[in-house]
């Protein structure tokens, strides 16, 4: 048999009960191409419903994808799916993390691993290209992560690379993170690797992935890549006027310019002028660090990083010698809700300084350098916003002993101390005390210490969904497509399409252009002037979310993909959405075009919803699932929705929403369940029958 | 030891001062701006006999690398068709997370992305005559390049003995293990697409002519 192109065509099984290592032909998931649609697949044949996330019975893909290792620009993404722990139900979530770890998995050989049973005692996953052990952890268990990686790789070498758990996975703390590299974690699975005694996965490999089409047109490809790729989030015009510019945008992430430095670096690197037909200045476009913290960082910038294979860096690598004070490394890696949310602990705001915006970054810094090593998850900054509805409505002074109370520094938290941070984090990852259930996540957290509806149901709060997740670039972004996206999922969307669409600092009117041509008339309304739902927006959801689950098998990062504009007047500012498809066949050497591909996507997002329906034991999708909060429809109550200057939503018009969305997936337009024509057509018969041996396939 | 043994050793022992010379090399090496203290390893006169000095050869400057590793899947893609770090003659993977001296108890106050973020790439320094890999190939399958003189391997002659990588002070040769043959740059026929594609300006293909008058502009300089 002729070598794959793209795939390595093996998957890794282990057993950790049992010890037993073995291998499984990658192709016999080819239609679920990699990472997430492998693990959904994986999940829907052997872990049935009723199974808990902390159970041996429970199994944890983790995830490459053919493009993985490639070079594809944004192709290091690992995908991890598995029965996430902060859900009523425990149903299929996935978390996802860049760095460097897909892509090694790669060169040592395998597409895909799954960890399934719990192993006796603390173990470490060894991974030399085909060699796979499992080693003892017993002296890692209990290091912070940074400390745990850099003992595998005193054993590995230094260029293996790591995927690891803190002590909030170790101790089966549901908001925990897998975690590689100093600032790449994957949210919600940690206490699934710590249930299995899994502490860390280390992997290196000395082989290839091969690019099976035309070498000419792989570098053809590539070219057009590099000149329809932005800046982080796919922003496409600067943030400050420039000479190259025709348009500029104050909120966008290209925020490389003249006179703006990597102001750490040893001398320090201006990030000049990055002309978009410029490919030695892409990497520097994206000065994060000052677009996160403000001015005060650019001198504490050593420089940008990020993943491989990838030429946009937005990940800040700062140096702050103030965190030495707190007894923590001086750099500090992170990007994006990284910083802010330890900053949510921060509830009567930061200490005094005398640089602008400096306590805020150094705070934010020391509770990410904190929140990272002891491997606790956010949630999208969820984990502040428990705390703080406990504590200023004195829930924490009913549910807490007294001494425990008395024990928690509130006075450092009151006068904006840092070191708050550390005590609090730690008391969560190590689940001391009562307050540590802040760490069951939302659901768990409100329903154990009753919070009340003005909780559940009010903006600042942020709740989405009964399930307790947070909105993620929901009815602020594009109105029904952001909402509509929002409720689709197990956790907080982690879809990107729509707002990098709409964030992307084109003019409105050029974007509502290229959203028609996409999309479909009235796909996109303008900024806080909604328009009631219509089909063209369902159509914008159902591609934001098809082409995001493609991205996480694939793997690309929906971070930068799908390139739908791009920064050059010469394209009229068109990107191009078949580049998937394009890669895609020149990779594997298997033609696709970006219509197949994305009914590859359908597949997978209707198996998600199928494992959904399946995990929650009821097809009701719309009135035990797709639920949004009242403050979504509340909010802004002297305005009328679809009126100017609110994004305020119609629960009726939301109700049409889903009808459409429903349609367009041809899902049962009711109950918004898989039916069995649509589960046929995509090659799902056998989840069809198992659906409706259970009573759960719509008539 | 014969004469040609004591001048492999020599070079050789070169080896050892190679931490030296990038720890030299990590205080800031960009573009022309090439100090003395690191010249002085590869500069040659262009008088030496036997294999003639390479046009030019790539310089990396550790300030400006972020660690993306395009160099290393582009050196292989473009040339290869598969990417392949491990064989990439461009070396970053090795020294991303720790630098180059690897995992240490303070490893956050070392160099890499657990330490100082400082990333270290190495290229092939096209080394000057005496060769290291052309003198200690066994079947001459090494030479300077027709068109840029930079060192080539022929890939029908080499038989993937590894000398060469043994003998490399760089570190920066491998031979394949899928095709069990040598890989080393060949700075792509005169256009590196290393440099061609980095992301900001890490690498830099510099004429030996513009090595050279680095040298005469910092003696200049005093």
């Amino acid at each position: 048999m002729s070598r794959l192109g793209g795939w390595t065509g093996k998957i890794l099984r282990i057993n950790l009960t049992t010890g037993d290592i073995w291998t499984q032909d990658t192709m016999e998931y080819k239609d679920f191409i990699g990472g997430m649609g492998i693990g959904y697949k994986v999940m829907w044949d052997e872990v049935k419903e009723g199974v808990q996330a902390f159970d041996p019975e429970n199994k944890i893909i983790v995830g490459s994808g053919p493009f993985s290792g490639t070079g594809i620009p944004a192709s290091s993404r690992t995908n991890i799916t598995s029965l996430l722990p902060t859900t009523e139900k425990h149903l299929i979530s996935d978390s996802h993390m860049g760095g460097h770890f897909a892509s090694e998995l790669k060169y040592a050989g395998w597409d895909v691993i799954v960890l399934e049973g719990k192993a006796p005692d603390p173990v470490w996953v060894r991974i030399e290209d085909e060699r796979v052990t499992l080693e003892d952890a017993g002296r890692m268990w209990g290091q912070g992560i940074f400390e745990a990686t850099a003992a595998v790789n005193s054993i590995m070498g230094r260029d293996a690379h790591v995927a690891c758990i803190g002590p909030a996975g170790e101790n089966q703390v549901p908001m925990s993170v897998v975690m590689t590299g100093t600032s790449h974690s994957a949210g919600g699975h940690g206490g699934v690797f710590g249930s299995k005694n899994v502490k860390a996965i280390g992997v290196k490999g000395t082989g290839s992935v091969l690019v099976a089409g035309d070498r000419e047109e792989w570098k053809q490809l590539d070219s057009e890549i590099m000149a329809v790729i932005g800046s982080n989030n796919q922003h496409v015009v600067p943030n400050s006027p420039q000479p190259w510019a025709e348009f500029h945008h104050p909120r966008s992430r290209w925020t490389g310019r003249p006179g703006l430095y990597w102001g750490a670096a040893d001398p320090p690197v201006e990030t000049g002028e990055c002309h978009p037909e410029d490919k030695n200045s892409v990497g520097f476009r994206c000065h994060k660090a000052v677009f996160d913290h403000g001015p005060v960082a650019e001198k504490h910038t050593v420089r940008m990083g990020g993943c491989q294979s990838c030429p946009i860096r937005c990940h800040n690598q700062l140096h702050i010698p103030k965190l030495e004070e707190y007894g923590y490394s001086a750099n500090v890696a992170n990007t994006c809700v990284g910083w802010f949310s330890p900053g949510g602990f921060m509830i009567k705001g930061f200490y005094e300084s005398e640089v602008e915006g400096e306590a805020a970054m150094v705070t934010r810094s020391l509770g990410a350098q904190v929140a990272d090593d002891l491997g606790v998850w956010c949630n999208y900054m969820q984990i502040g916003r428990i705390f703080r509805y406990g504590y200023e409505n004195g829930i924490f002074k009913e549910v807490l002993s007294e001494e425990e109370y008395n024990d928690i520094p509130w006075d450092k938290m009151e006068a904006g101390d840092p070191a708050f941070l550390i005590d609090i984090y730690h008391r969560i990852a190590y689940k001391q005390g009562e307050i540590s259930h802040i760490g069951d996540g939302t659901y768990w957290a409100a329903t154990r210490w009753g919070y009340g509806d003005d909780f559940w149901h009010s903006e600042p709060y942020a709740v989405w969904s009964p399930l307790g997740f947070p909105r993620h670039h929901a009815h602020e972004t594009a109105a029904q497509v952001g909402a509509l996206i929002n409720c689709m999922f197990n956790r907080d969307a982690q879809c990107h399409t729509h707002v990098n669409f709409t964030g992307s600092g084109l003019p409105t009117d050029l974007q509502r252009e290229i959203a028609e041509e996409l999309w479909g008339i009235g796909a996109l309304d303008g900024p806080q002037n909604y328009t009631a739902m219509n089909r063209s927006k369902a159509v914008f959801a159902k591609q934001s979310i098809i082409r995001n689950l493609l991205h996480d098998s694939l793997t690309l990062c929906n971070w930068m993909w799908p390139m739908q504009v791009s920064p050059l007047k010469a394209r009229n500012y068109r990107g191009n959405t078949a580049l998937e498809a394009k890669f895609f066949s020149v990779v594997t050497g298997e033609h696709k075009t970006e219509e197949e591909l994305d009914l590859d996507g359908e597949r997978m997002f209707t198996l998600h919803r199928a494992l959904t329906v399946r995990g929650m034991g009821t097809m009701d999708m719309r009135n035990e699932h797709d639920v949004i909060m009242d403050w979504v429809f509340d909010m802004d109550p002297d305005k009328e929705p679809f009126t100017p200057g609110t994004i305020k939503m119609d629960r009726d018009d939301m109700q049409k929403a889903l009808t459409m969305f429903y349609e367009e997936m041809g899902w049962d337009p009711d109950t918004g369940a898989p039916t069995r024509a649509t589960l046929e057509g995509l090659g799902l018969a056998d989840v069809a029958d198992e659906l409706e041996e259970k009573g759960l396939l719509p008539a | 030891m014969s004469q040609e043994t004591q001048k492999k050793k020599g070079l050789f022992e070169r080896s050892t001062n190679r931490r030296q010379f990038l720890k030299m090399g990590c205080q800031g090496v960009a573009g022309a701006a090439v100090s003395m203290s690191i010249l002085k390893y590869f500069t040659s006169s262009p008088a030496a006999a036997g294999v003639p000095l390479a046009d030019g050869l790539i310089i990396a400057d550790p300030n400006q690398c972020t660690g993306c590793k395009r160099c290393e899947t582009v050196c292989t893609t473009f040339n290869d068709g598969k990417a392949h770090p491990y064989i990439s003659r461009v070396k970053v993977n090795r020294n991303y997370n720790y630098g180059l001296d690897g995992p240490r108890y303070n490893f956050q106050d070392g160099d890499g992305q657990f330490g100082n973020f400082k990333i270290i790439p190495e290229p092939c320094m096209q080394c000057e005559h005496p060769v290291p890999c052309v003198e200690v190939c066994p079947v001459d399958a090494i030479s300077a390049d027709d068109i840029t003189r930079a060192r080539v391997v022929d890939q029908e002659t080499c038989i993937g003995c590894t000398l060469c990588t043994q003998h490399c002070p760089w570190e920066v040769i491998t031979v394949d293990p899928e095709t069990n043959k040598d890989q080393k740059c060949f700075l792509c026929n005169g256009k590196p697409a290393c440099v061609d594609n980095c992301p900001t300006k890490a690498l830099d293909y510099i004429p030996w002519r513009d090595v050279a008058n680095a040298v005469k502009r910092h003696r200049a300089l005093g």
